[in-house]
This record gives structure tokens, sequence and C-alpha cells, in this order.
């Protein structure tokens, strides 16, 4: 177990690097510079300023400088917000991000898990249907649609929760969201998630209850609650555990729509005007840190896997 | 729910227990079937039908597609999706005439009387509103379907072409190259993907072609992993080996006799793409980083609309009720296929 995390842990630094070289490579490629304004500049200015920021040096020696800041992870100034480092920007906004997205995977993780449960203990019954048609509509509702409605039901007519922005609440020196404000956005942000995991849970869960090891279970007077707690869902939740990793990489892109929508300041519209703006620094800071934390989760996913089903040894 | 646990024990005896009997009948009479017919397509597709076999008349013989056309009929949530499907395609193809014979609008007209140009609910003139351009809502979503549906179409088609060459040269040639190359799969899945595609678009001037090569690239993943797990259990069948014994070369025996054979999963995996790729437009769209004005598409229309959805409701509800219906019925369509084209493999 032990050799299996220490390798998969050096799979994930060449990972990061593949993400960040490609990355870099198409913000270099790309045309247009972060200076660039409609009237454009005088040449010498120009001149001055790519001297300032190595624009004009090699690649490889941009691109090792790069991997200096990667190593120590600091990217230095954003180029957009003159003020700010990266690292101020990511501190500042990467926890509303990762509150809304975990927050999301979780609520989903556990009305998925039920629902697909009790849609597969009860196969073919009208709650089997109906809840399986609403995981269909889940995963058909863009996200952005679904989020107005919410806005418009709970927070303009309802007047129940805010319609967007964050606060946050000082608990005993720790940082805590308000969780008004959290609520609508994790919800929005999990309607796809929690779609997708009823459905493999049920299906994992259909599969699994024909298996003989729950005939055995059952014969040997289990009561219905331990075949399907202790036997069943520990084989039925798989498919759903493994689901975890691709889901994380697309909670990326859904959290930043879902910031848009609800007006957090979150990481994604930097991420996106990062790019808009040539704002190499910030992009690439950005890009790392989600890789990064993407790929630890994946990790963190085949390990849980490992404890979850027990016929696979590392 | 105080008889829950009673219902549940009772129930589970009753239902789920002779279900299993009867999927596993089902497969007994179906499989002898599936695989003679599997056989039978591989080696008599001729020579330059690849592509076109499924509408071909020489399928007319095969069990397969009649067997799984069975199975999809008695399939209502999969017939009833294909039914809106189709109307939804016939809608964007011809709708945008009619709406234009009947009040005058297409999706760029802006009235010319000046009190006209305001966002007006849903009238008998526009069934569905206008925006605040005066702009009919009705000729925007018909035109916006075309848009969608196009990128939903070609995309998938893009990941189809990547996924299956990839998956099939990986899956036939095995040993060190396959497992080189399922590596760089699992290393790709792993990467968040969607970030590199929206700092591609974010990055580089805007084209419908560059956004169907970003979600084409996107969605191979998994295509490649089923095809080459299809072309892994087919490889060493005997009308492979007859066609390598007598000197076909490699690229024709994947082409002609692997890649027919995989048709199934793939075309199922292929419609439970479109929805998908779909939806990742919209996404893009409401980013602003999908399809550009004046072009519109449903993405475009529903975020455009979400934006105004305290004032004018209709300008999203309808786009968004759409676009929902739209994937709904796909993703139905697309797991009544699976269903009815692989009867061992009930996934979700």
């Amino acid at each position: 177990m032990f050799s299996f995390i220490v390798r998969r842990l050096l799979v994930i630094l060449p990972m990061v690097l593949i993400v960040i070289t490609i990355a870099w490579a198409l913000i270099r490629l790309a045309p247009g510079d972060f200076y660039a304004t409609e009237r454009g500049l005088p040449p010498a200015v120009e001149k001055n300023i790519r001297a300032k920021y190595g624009l004009d040096d090699a690649w490889y020696i941009q691109y090792g400088k790069l991997m200096r800041q990667l190593a120590v992870l600091d990217f230095g100034f954003s180029r957009k917000y003159q003020e700010q480092t990266v690292n101020e920007i990511l501190r500042r906004t990467l926890p509303v991000s990762i509150w809304v997205g975990l927050s999301a995977y979780l609520i989903a993780l556990v009305l998925g898990l039920t629902f697909g449960t009790i849609a597969a203990l009860r196969q073919n019954s009208a709650l089997d249907y109906s809840s399986m048609a609403a995981a269909m509509l889940g995963i058909s509702m863009p996200n952005f649609v679904l989020g107005p409605i919410l806005v418009l039901v709970f927070a303009l007519t309802l007047f129940w929760l805010p319609p967007g922005r964050w606060e946050w609440v000082e608990v005993g020196g720790i940082y805590l969201p308000n969780i008004k404000y959290l609520i609508l956005p994790a919800i929005t942000l999990s309607a796809v998630y929690m779609a997708y995991i009823a459905r493999l849970t049920r299906a994992g869960m259909l599969e699994v209850l024909r298996k003989d090891y729950i005939r055995t279970a059952r014969a040997k007077g289990l009561s219905e609650r331990q075949v399907v707690f202790r036997h069943a869902l520990r084989g039925g939740i798989l498919p759903v555990v493994s689901y975890t990793g691709p889901a994380l990489a697309f909670l990326v892109a859904g959290t930043v729509v879902v910031e848009r929508v609800f007006a957090l300041p979150g990481l994604g519209n930097y991420f996106i005007n990062a790019a808009l703006n040539r704002d190499a620094p910030l992009l690439l800071g950005i890009t790392a840190f989600i890789a990064i934390v993407v790929l630890v989760f994946n990790l963190l996913v085949d390990i849980a896997y490992a404890y979850i089903d027990p016929r696979i040894r590392y | 729910m105080p008889d829950l646990p009673d219902t549940t024990s009772s129930r589970t005896e009753e239902t789920t227990l002779p279900a299993p009997s009867e999927a596993v009948a089902t497969n007994e009479i179906n499989l002898p079937e599936a695989m003679a017919a599997d056989q039978l397509y591989g080696t008599a597709p001729p020579a330059d039908s690849i592509g076109q076999e499924t509408t071909g008349g020489y399928l007319e013989g095969t069990s397969l597609w009649r067997d799984a056309w069975k199975r999809l009929k008695k399939n209502k949530l999969a017939m009833v999706g294909g039914v809106v499907t189709l109307i939804i395609i016939f809608a964007s193809l011809f709708g945008p005439y009619i709406v234009k014979a009947y009040n005058g609008f297409d999706y760029a007209t802006i009235p010319a009387e000046r009190e006209l140009i305001e966002a007006r609910p849903p009238s008998l003139l526009h069934p569905m509103g206008t925006d605040p351009q005066g702009r009919d809502i009705l000729a925007r979503v018909l035109y916006g379907g075309r848009i969608s549906l196009m990128v939903g179409i070609i995309s998938t088609f893009v990941s189809l072409l990547i996924g299956v060459t990839y998956g099939s040269v990986a899956g036939y040639l095995g040993g060190r190259i396959d497992s080189v190359m399922m590596r760089v799969v699992d290393v790709l899945f792993a990467i968040p993907y969607m970030m590199l595609v929206i700092v591609l678009l974010a990055l580089f001037e805007k084209s419908l072609f560059l956004l169907f090569a970003a979600l084409g690239a996107v969605s191979w993943l998994t295509m490649a992993r089923i095809v080459r797990g299809q072309v892994l259990s087919l490889k060493h069948q005997e009308f492979v080996e007859a066609a390598r014994s007598i000197g076909v070369p490699t690229w024709k025996i994947i082409l002609r006799h692997l890649v027919p054979n995989t048709l199934s999963p793939v075309i199922v995996y292929a419609t439970l793409t479109v929805p998908s790729v779909m939806l990742q437009e919209a996404f893009l769209s409401y980013l602003g980083l999908g399809v550009q004005a004046p072009l519109s598409s449903w993405g475009t229309l529903a975020s455009e609309g979400a934006q105004n959805i305290a004032i004018f409701p209709w300008m999203m509800i309808f786009p968004g009720v759409v676009m929902a219906l739209t994937l709904f019925s796909l993703n139905f369509v697309g797991d009544g296929l699976r269903d009815a084209l692989d009867p061992q493999m009930r996934k979700s």
C-alpha cells in the first residue's frame, strides 16, 4: 500500500508538468499580449515592457523560469492585477471554490447514494421510475439554467436565501462560509453529479444484489438492513467511487459556471479573465493549483477504492 | 415511512429475484444469435461498404439489428425520446422558414417600428415572446437548434474518429504499444480537461471549427477504451485469424473486420456523447467562449435569458426547456439503444 502511494505520488509530478506545459504552450502560441491596448503602444514603451518581463528571451529560458516558479509554487505578480501576487489571489479565491465544490460533491454523494440504493431495492416501482426520471432531468439540465430558476424561486419569490454573493463568518479564528450563501450554489452544482451517482449506484446495486454472496448473506438469515448496508452497498458503490475522478475534473468547470451565476468571488472568473487578458503568471498558477488538487484527489480516490474493494491489493 | 424495512424485504424477494433470471434467460436466448451475427457480419462486409452498412440492405438477413429494433420498440421511453428528437431536428431544419412565413421574423430580424423594440411576453404572433431587441424568440430557438445540434453531431463525429482509431489500433497491436497507449489515456483522464478547453477557447480566435475540435478532443477517451475492449475480445476469433492468414494488411484488418464489429457499443456511446457535448457547448457559450454572435445556440440563448430571468423569464424558460427536452430525449434514446443492442451490458 505504502509503495503504491509513493508510486502514484511520483506519477502526479509529470502529470502536473504536462498540464502546465500544455497551458504554457497555448498561451505562448496565442495571438495578443497582456499589454495590448486598442490604440497600440509606442514602440519604445512596448520594447521596455517586453524587456521587463523577459518576453523576448528564448523559449527555453522562459520555460526554465516557469519550472523554477513551479518548483517553489510561487508564480510572482499577476500582470493584470498589478499589485497582487498570484498566490494572494489564490489564497483569497481558492477557499470559495473549494467550499462550493466540496459541499456540492458531498450533497451529490449522500443524496445520490440514497436515491440510487432505494431505486435499486425497489426496482420497477414508481419510486424507482420517478427518481430515475429526476436523475435524467438532472443530467439534461444545464446548471446555468437550474441556478437562475432556483434564484427565481428561493431568492426572488420566497425571499428565503440571498440570490448571490458570498460572506465569511469568523468562528473562533477560523473563517467559515455563511451557509445561507452556500446553499443555492452548492445545490445547483451538485444536481448533475447527484443524478450520475444515483444512476451509477442503482446499476451497481442491481448487479451486486444478484450475486451469490448476497444470496449467501440472506441465507445466513441476516436482516435485510445488514445485507444491504454491510454487503451489497460495499460492492454496489464501486462504480461511484471510480466515477469520482472524472467528476472532479468536470466539477472544476462546473464551479466556474456556478460562480458566475451566483457572482461568487471564486477562482473561476479569474481563471477565464486570466486567459482573456493573456495574464500568463495568473493563468499558469491557477492551472497548476487546480491540476494538483484534482490529481491528489484522484489519488485519494484510488486509496479509498482499495479500502472498499477487498479484492484489490496494491 | 414506518413500513420501509418490511416492504423492502418482501419486495426485493418478489421483484429483484425474478428479474435476474429473466435477464439471464434473454441473454441465453440472444447471445448465440448475436454472436453468430457478429461473425457473419465480420466476415461478410463487401469491400467498400464501411460506414454505410447500418442502412445498407444486406443487414436485412442478420438478426442482431432486427432483434435490437424489436427490443427498442418495446422500450416506450426510448421510442418517445426518439420521436421527440426527430421532431426537434425537423423543427430546427424547417421551422425557421415556417416562422418566417408566419410572422416575417428570422433569427436576426429587428422590427422596424421603434415601439416594438422591447421584450414582450408570449403572444399569438410571437409564441415564445420577444427579446429586448424585439427579436422573435421562437425563430431564435429554432435557429439555435441548428447550431446546437450541429455542434453536438460534428463534435461527436470528431471524438468517434479519434476514439475508434486509437482504441482499435491499441487493442489490435496489443503488447507494449497497447499498454503505453492506454497509459496515455489514463493520464489524460485524470487531467482537468475542460480547463484546457477553456484556456484554448479563451486564448484563440473563436471559431466553430475550434469548438468542434476542442469538444471532440475532450470526449474521445471513453470511446477509445470501449473500442479497445471490444477489439481485444475479437482479435483472436477465427475470422480475424483467417484474414491474417491470407495476408490481409493490418490496417485493413482493423478497418474492415474489427471496427465494423465494434459498431454497436460505439453507436450507443456516440448517442450518449451527443447530449453531453451539447451540454458542454452550452457551458462554454454561457462563459462567452462558445458560439459567437451573430450566430446563437441554445446555450447562448439560455445564458442571455439567465441574465434577464427576473424581468423577462420567457427569454430563458423557452430555450432552456427546449434544450433540456432535447438532451432528455437523446439520453433516453441512448439508454434504450444500449439496452437493445447490448443486453448483457445493462449498466446505468
